[in-house]
């Protein structure tokens, strides 16, 4: 009762606060939400080897949590759960603080102005629906230290030449309709995405890596000729065109579909309940795009990730409004995108928001400035040299970005990847210096910015919060050297066109990269003359062609990409701005230790690539004290 | 009258047409395509089989002739975005639950607008005026999404009176099969920015109306005040009324991305928006079409009010 007298003074606050933005000139609209980004595929990785544990980034603070908090209000205690079982549908014991097995539920947002179509990784990459990725597994997985582990492959080795890996899947894995998963659903699917009419959206994934991939998307040769073969039932064999050591790392991806349904409804067998068919933790009950989605505990399921929570639903909103209904108890999960400024400060001065807020790596993202190297201004050296000591990463970093969500860059691979430089050697090749910035552009030619022609700076498509962090960076800039520069936000698919344009079409620009496998082939790749960038470096190439196809010396292939990325900081290829934490906020009473635990460097997050939190994740009976979807 | 009538309507087919051609034409000249290279570029052969696969490896004019083809065989293709439906059928699925929205908007919108507007011109100057007229400078400036999340924070969340979103959800119904609660809100938030235009719009016109002469004659006549409001003011209010509010009509029955998204409405407003960021030709061409045809019937209806309205406008041009 005084709560609701409560809510109606609210609404009279509210209805007040109306009139006096009434009086006051024509209020000018919030911008509307940035449009969702092209879903960026979701967790992956590996490494040759691990990050090393010596000393990786600490988040501002990483919250330690293991213990439930209390909640911020008390919260009246509401009807007692319903009694019921303990044990998982594969008869396993629920962990001792677990609320009671119909209470082992979990809901997760997705964006309403998504258009989904497929639970398919290979299907379409970037318009999966939420929670997708459960109907399988892959053959390897990582754990909470980014090692790569055994997934659906058990095992594997690679030929003496490094050009054959030999991947030896579990026996005993199976379909939700009891068919056995074998090494025959990977070479059908291997086959699927290869095949030039099916057009997959990610193609460049295997180019220049599996054998006859460029040539089958080419149309030149048939998809059976692509370097996957079953030696037999459970022996999976990949074939690569040069020796590639991040091969297991870039398995990550191996997502199966199954061989029968394909041939039986095509390959999107999954976009409707009736054929859908899973070989992973949970399978599909409910599909309601813009809706809902339901998914529960698939029985038949033998992998290493059997859940204890016995439902998954997919709740469609809009991404203004999922804060508020994550208050209100009726999500239990928010991924970092679904945090908006606003909210981010709330959850920092709330004690158990902010203890159940746990900032992880996410992709490794580097936020950087793109220049065209190959035309003036930018080929000059001097002026790259110039624009890199003249940004103030620091105070950028401390007070527009702030340090829960960024730290400041001076190189491209973030402390923590491998090869990352966690020793901060290459810090002073780009830190701020704004008379060392001056001196170079004088040496360039264009004394205090005189002469210096203006600049646009481009953005791509970034939300509100973004651009004023790349406001900030053109402002250091300017106020430093004396040079114009305007910043423009342009519509996503403007600028990848004007990007990747050979010759490219973006003189300056903003941009981020966050990687797709935990090598570093993978994100010093991109800086190839024949990447997306308009820089080249002879060294760097020959470093970063011959280092991503090493075998055998680690240590000397780590060494190789080291300096390559010195070469990459030195050469002033990009301007390297901040690595991005990312983080996720889970309901008080969600536990596993998947995520509350610590890592060996001491982040306790739900780390990418880590899915075997899917098998981890449980409600506690502390969920009683809150009031939440359950108890309605 | 027939005739008047077959000349719009032949002046619309011809619109639909120029429409056609400039917007195929745009969207072609825009950069990017139905693929995302957001992370790395394609290989050459990739793109071009994602091109293939949507007919977009022809020239562009042959890619427009297959398109109006089929469409005067009402065949629109298959959306980018959704590809396991057609354009016709996610129109039709989704423009019918919009079109519910709006009409109920409309309804809203209008009747109550006008009953304010009325109220506030004749009792110009009082505090029912400085009400109206303040109300209807809020409606304008909040934008509606701003009201929404208001609206949801403070009779969902908060009073939990009403559902949070949703459209016709069987939990919902007050009156199965006539009203749900569900509607309340959206349509609320929907119809405070129209509202307070018709309102300030009418309350205008009526007081230009009631200053007129014959108002004036009338009142000396004798007749009662509301006469003179409805017979007099209100039909010579009216069409200023009808030139300035009638083309709010197909702005609201064709839905906000706004209002659809924060109440969880499956309707048509976001693809005005997702198909252009997602390069979804063949919706585009579908949405850019319905949207031309709506204000072309607007205009044709509007002009056929000012005939009902004023026995002095004929149609044709001809003036007698």
């Amino acid at each position: 009762m005084s709560r609701n007298r409560q809510w109606l003074l609210v609404s009279l606050i509210v209805l007040i606060s109306m009139i006096v933005s009434a009086c006051a000139p024509a209020a000018t609209p919030v911008p509307p939400t940035a449009p969702p980004k092209a879903a960026e595929p979701t967790k992956a990785p590996e490494p040759t080897k691990a990050p090393e544990p010596t000393k990786a980034p600490e988040p501002t603070k990483a919250p330690e949590p293991t213990k439930a908090p209390e909640p911020t209000k008390a919260p009246e205690p509401t009807k007692a759960p319903a009694p019921a079982g303990d044990t998982t549908v594969y008869g396993t014991k629920l962990p001792a603080d677990a609320a009671p097995y119909d209470m082992q539920t979990w809901v997760e947002p997705c964006d309403i102005k998504g258009n989904h179509i497929t639970f398919d990784f290979q299907v379409q990459v970037y318009q999966r629906f939420c929670a997708s990725d459960l109907f399988q597994d892959q053959l390897v997985n990582l754990d909470k230290d980014f090692n790569v582990i055994p997934n659906s492959a058990e095992k594997w080795e690679v030929s003496a030449d490094g050009l054959t890996w030999t991947f030896h899947i579990k026996k005993g894995l199976q379909w939700s309709d009891g068919t056995p998963l074998t090494a025959h659903d990977w070479v059908a699917t291997y086959q699927y995405i290869a095949d030039p009419k099916h057009a997959w959206d990610f193609a460049w994934f295997y180019s220049g890596v599996l054998k006859n991939w460029d040539e089958i998307i080419a149309g030149e040769k048939p998809t059976t000729e692509l370097g996957v073969k079953a030696v037999d039932d459970y022996t999976l064999q990949f074939t690569t065109k040069v020796p590639w050591p991040a091969f297991p790392a870039m398995m990550q991806f191996s997502f199966v579909l199954s061989k029968k349904q394909m041939e039986k409804y095509g390959p999107m067998y999954n976009s409707k309940v009736e054929t859908s068919l899973s070989a992973g933790p949970f399978k599909l009950t409910k599909l309601e795009p813009g809706k809902t989605i339901e998914m529960v505990a698939n029985e038949k399921y033998k992998g290493f990730r059997q859940p204890r929570l016995q439902k998954i639903i997919v709740k469609y909103m809009d991404m203004s409004t999922a804060f508020a209904a994550f208050q209100n108890g009726e999500i239990d999960h928010l991924g970092y995108e679904w945090i908006s400024p606003a909210d981010m400060e709330i959850i920092q001065k709330d004690p158990v928001l902010k203890k159940n807020y746990f900032p992880h790596f996410g992709d490794f993202r580097t936020d950087y400035l793109v220049m065209d190297t190959y035309t003036k201004p930018f080929n000059d050296l001097n002026v790259r040299k110039a624009f890199a000591h003249a940004v103030d990463r620091e105070s950028i970093v401390k007070n527009v970005l702030t340090p829960i969500k960024g730290m400041p860059a001076y190189s491209f691979l973030m402390p923590g990847f491998p090869a990352s430089d966690k020793e901060g050697k290459l810090k002073d090749l780009q830190k701020y210096d704004c008379k060392l910035a001056k001196e170079y552009l004088a040496k360039a030619g264009y004394p205090d910015g005189k002469g210096f022609p203006k600049l646009e700076m481009w953005l791509r498509n970034e939300s509100p919060a973004w651009q004023a962090v790349f406001q900030a960076v053109a402002a250091s800039i300017s106020s430093c050297l004396g040079v114009q520069i305007d910043v423009s936000n342009k519509d996503y698919k403007v600028y990848m066109d004007a990007l990747n344009a050979k010759p490219t079409k973006l003189q300056f620009g903003a941009i981020s990269y966050g990687m797709d496998y935990l090598d570093p082939s993978n994100m010093l790749g991109i800086w190839l003359s024949t990447g997306r960038h308009s820089w080249k470096n002879d060294q760097f190439d020959k470093l970063v062609r011959e280092a991503s196809s090493m075998t055998g010396d680690p240590e000397k292939r780590t060494k190789m990409f080291q300096e390559a990325e010195r070469i990459l900081v030195d050469d002033v290829g990009g301007i390297f701005i901040d690595h991005r934490w990312l983080g996720d906020l889970f309901q008080p009473y969600v536990m596993g230790d998947c995520f509350r635990k610590p890592d060996s460097i001491g982040i306790s997050a739900w780390h990418w690539g880590n899915d075997w939190c899917w098998g981890d994740f449980y409600i506690s009976k502390d969920v009683t004290n809150y009031k939440t979807y359950r108890t309605k | 009258m027939a005739r008047y009538l077959l000349g719009r309507v032949l002046s619309l087919i011809f619109v639909l047409f120029v429409v056609s051609v400039i917007t195929f034409a745009l969207m072609h000249t825009v950069p990017g395509g139905p693929f995302d290279e957001g992370k790395q570029r394609l290989p050459d052969a990739a793109k071009a089989n994602i091109m293939r696969k949507y007919g977009l490896d022809q020239p562009v004019w042959k890619q427009y002739l297959n398109y109006m083809w089929n469409a005067l065989h009402f065949d629109f293709g298959i959306p980018y975005q959704v590809p396991t439906e057609t354009v016709a059928s996610l129109i039709a699925k989704t423009w019918s639950i919009t079109f519910q929205v709006g009409l109920m908007t409309v309804t809203l919108a209008f009747s109550l607008g006008i009953t304010f507007g009325m109220i506030a011109a004749y009792r110009r100057g009082s505090w029912v005026d400085t009400g109206v007229t303040f109300f209807a400078t809020l409606g304008t400036t909040l934008p509606n999404f701003v009201v929404a999340l208001w609206l949801i924070l403070g009779f969902a969340y908060g009073l939990k009176l009403l559902p949070s979103g949703g459209w016709s959800e069987p939990e919902n119904w007050l009156i199965p099969g006539v009203f749900s609660k569900d509607w309340i809100l959206p349509v609320l938030a929907y119809a405070l920015a129209p509202m307070a235009l018709v309102a300030r719009y009418t309350r205008a016109s009526m007081v230009d109306a009631l200053q007129s002469d014959y108002v004036r004659t009338a009142r000396a006549k004798g007749l009662r005040d509301r006469t003179i409001m409805v017979r007099h003011v209100l039909k010579n209010a009216a069409i200023p009324m009808v030139t300035a509010l009638g083309p709010i009509i197909p702005d609201l029955i064709t839905g906000s991305i706004f209002i659809e998204a924060v109440f969880r409405i499956p309707g048509l407003g976001k693809y005005f928006v997702t198909s252009t960021f997602n390069r979804d030709y063949p919706m585009i061409m579908a949405l850019m079409l319905l949207i031309a045809m709506l204000w072309g019937i607007t205009y044709i209806l509007t002009d056929l009010a000012y005939v009902a309205l004023d026995p002095r406008v004929r149609l044709g041009g001809k003036m007698r």
